[in-house]
């Protein structure tokens, strides 16, 4: 997406008078490009689009689509706090009523998406659409293990990716991210994400989320999991942190405008091989006791003993387990009980022997959906022990 | 040979015969005007020092004394005119704990403020006690400063060592590496003994025997480390290379599949 400041060039090269949605679009190829505008001038009147692109514009595209190009791109596998910064001066600046902010591959979700997520912000009063995916039964399994159980479960926000790359937001949406955005890029980490689902809540904003079908991931390149894991993990930490006041009260659901047509079912295919993350679990439970002993209760610990002690087939994480595993991390990371660094690395284990356990439940039968449901589910009933925990640390529950 | 040894005890002639008490008595008045004049000495010094002794408790009970009060005072005074709700007023939302209120923190904040005060006029005054005393010889108080400074490096030394070996710990761990923790004490004890060299040195204490001590054991850890991962990681380097070469011929094609994956379906994390 965009990088920390193209907003003078830019708008020099944009009409001034005034764009009912501005488009900020991911570095793509061309034929992705010119698909992506054949795409946008087909759901909207391209008078009022305003398209910004860090790639040329291609030659047969409509020439009364506005475009700018922007400058060199970061290459961040999703959204991030320069992202927000550049979207809110660009819509500022343009008088924009909406922006929608695609991420990389998104030149895979079909038309309908576009304009279901842009129509919700303009013509409704939603502050911040964001896309519900169709995705393989295996894919986005840190979301489906910590991201979405946490934020549905402490912000009371059934948003299902809550980290999704493509979003649509409001003007005072993107004013409010962007404030939140630049006490990162003042402090140079202009790549950390965002989390715009969290803010809305606490803001009281109207949030929808809408069914937008399948979309191909964009896989992060070059840091793998044991980089990207503890980056997002410790993100949405310190996002909860900050938003202590507002989560410990107790709220009920609030209306989110779910325009999701059907659940995605996925059952059956062939189940990927669980050895190496059971092995990684294996290894980390005989070398690792020292550090999750300082995070874990013992009521935890004994789960984990008796884990670590099942034969691979058998293998199942309690859910109840593995949210108390994840508030109980989330309390360390607030305490600072060690190296915040060691902390999420040694999250990483117990996170493979999660997926592992995901793995062999929906194998035996069970719908992936209602895996990850019953999970946030689980996370939901123990919410009463992280308020209490999160008040009087020094208590180990049983 | 009974004559020779009977010729050299008899005395000399030219030599009067001297009384055994007197020599006696001299290596007993010698000693004991040594031990006086070495108590004088310390005596001395520790009257020329303990004005700046007295200084430093004084100036230290004095300051604490008044950041107990100045600490007190702000509590009540900020509590009064409410000045955490009005923080709360102007900053938004913010969660804090009793115990890390601001106006907590500014109270406790005085106060260390003022002990820090007291100890530096104390230092200053003893430093100015003791270099008037230096004119006695004497080694001890710089060697204590030494000493302070070779525990502060070994504190810092066992912090960087613990730091260091949980490091590698969990990487190892999550780099499969079969023998994480004998890496992590390796590097452990590669950190402990370099400090424990440093300190001695800094000590002046063994000289060349600690050096060759040190550059035997580093080098034997650093071996024994080089040896293990070497014939260890074989494994994990063709796996990274089998990964390279997976994931430089599928650039371009399809998303990359987590390494994790089996021969199903791919994991694909995020």
């Amino acid at each position: 997406m965009a990088t920390a400041d193209p907003v003078s060039d830019m708008t020099a090269q944009a009409d001034h008078t005034g764009a009912g949605l501005l488009v900020l679009l991911a570095p793509m190829t061309q034929e992705q490009l010119q698909g992506m505008l054949a795409h946008l001038t087909a759901s909207f009147p391209a008078e009022s689009l305003l398209v910004f692109s860090p790639d040329a514009l291609p030659p047969d595209s409509d020439p009364a689509l506005r475009f700018a190009a922007v400058p060199a791109t970061s290459t961040s596998w999703t959204l991030n706090a320069a992202d927000f910064v550049n979207a809110y001066h660009l819509a500022e600046e343009n008088k924009a009523r909406a922006v929608l902010m695609l991420g990389p591959e998104s030149s895979s979700l079909d038309l309908s998406a576009l304009h279901s997520l842009a129509h919700a912000v303009l013509a409704a009063p939603t502050d911040l659409a964001v896309s519900c995916y169709d995705l393989p039964p295996y894919a986005g399994l840190v979301n489906s293990a910590i991201l979405y159980p946490l934020t549905r479960a402490l912000f009371a926000s059934p948003v299902r990716y809550p980290l999704a790359p493509d979003i649509c937001l409001s003007l005072r949406m993107a004013e409010r991210l962007a404030g939140v955005a630049q006490r990162f890029t003042a402090t140079n980490q202009a790549d950390a994400p965002l989390w715009p689902v969290n803010e809305a809540a606490v803001a009281g904003f109207d949030i929808g989320q809408f069914d937008v079908g399948p979309r191909l991931q964009h896989q992060p390149t070059g840091p793998g999991l044991n980089t990207i894991l503890p980056l997002v993990t410790g993100s949405l930490f310190a996002d909860i942190d900050a938003k202590a006041a507002f989560w410990q009260r107790f709220r009920p659901f609030p209306a989110v405008h779910n325009a999701i047509a059907t659940s995605h079912i996925h059952t059956g295919g062939a189940s990927p091989d669980t050895t190496p993350m059971l092995q990684t679990f294996r290894l980390a439970y005989t070398n690792l006791q020292e550090i999750w002993s300082l995070v874990l209760p013992p009521s935890s610990l004994l789960g984990l003993k008796r884990l670590a002690a099942t034969d691979g087939v058998a293998f199942r994480m309690p859910d109840s387990l593995w949210a108390r595993i994840v508030y109980d991390f989330l309390l360390a990371y607030r305490l600072r009980t060690i190296n915040r660094g060691h902390l999420l690395g040694a999250l990483i284990p117990l996170y493979l022997a999660w997926v592992a356990s995901h793995i062999n439940i929906t194998t035996s039968g069970s719908d992936t959906e209602s895996h990850i449901e019953a999970v946030a589910a689980a996370f939901e009933a123990e919410k009463t022990y992280i308020v209490s925990r999160w008040r009087w640390p020094d208590r180990f529950n049983s | 040979m009974q004559n020779v040894i009977a010729t050299m005890l008899l005395p000399a002639p030219d030599q009067a015969p001297q009384p055994m008490y007197a020599g006696n008595a001299s290596i007993w008045h010698h000693m004991s005007d040594a031990l006086h004049q070495s108590l004088d000495r310390v005596l001395s010094l520790l009257i020329a020092i303990l004005p700046g002794i007295l200084a430093f408790i004084a100036a230290l009970v004095v300051l604490t004394l008044i950041g107990i009060a100045l600490s007190a005072l702000l509590r009540r005074g900020l509590a009064a005119i409410r000045f955490d709700e009005r923080l709360v007023r102007e900053r938004g939302n913010v969660d804090w704990a009793p115990s890390t209120s601001p106006s907590s923190l500014i109270a406790r904040a005085s106060f260390w403020c003022c002990v820090l005060l007291g100890l530096i006029i104390g230092v200053s005054a003893f430093d100015a006690s003791y270099a008037t005393a230096a004119t006695f010889t004497n080694s001890l108080l710089p060697y204590l400063t030494r000493v302070v400074g070779a525990v502060l490096l070994l504190i810092a030394g066992t912090l960087f060592a613990r730091f260091l070996a949980r490091s590698v710990l969990i990487e190892a761990v999550n780099a499969h590496l079969e023998y994480s923790r004998f890496l992590s004490l390796g590097i452990k004890w590669l950190v402990l003994v370099l400090t424990g060299a440093m300190a001695l040195d800094h000590l002046e204490i063994g000289g060349i025997v600690v050096e060759l001590a040190f550059g035997i054991l580093f080098g034997g850890i650093v071996l024994t480390l080089a040896l293990a991962v070497g014939l260890g990681s074989r494994d994990l380097v063709s796996r990274s290379l089998e990964s390279h070469a997976e994931h430089a011929s599928e650039r371009g094609l399809a998303p990359p599949a987590a390494p994790a994956a089996g021969h199903g379906d791919p994991i694909r994390h995020f």
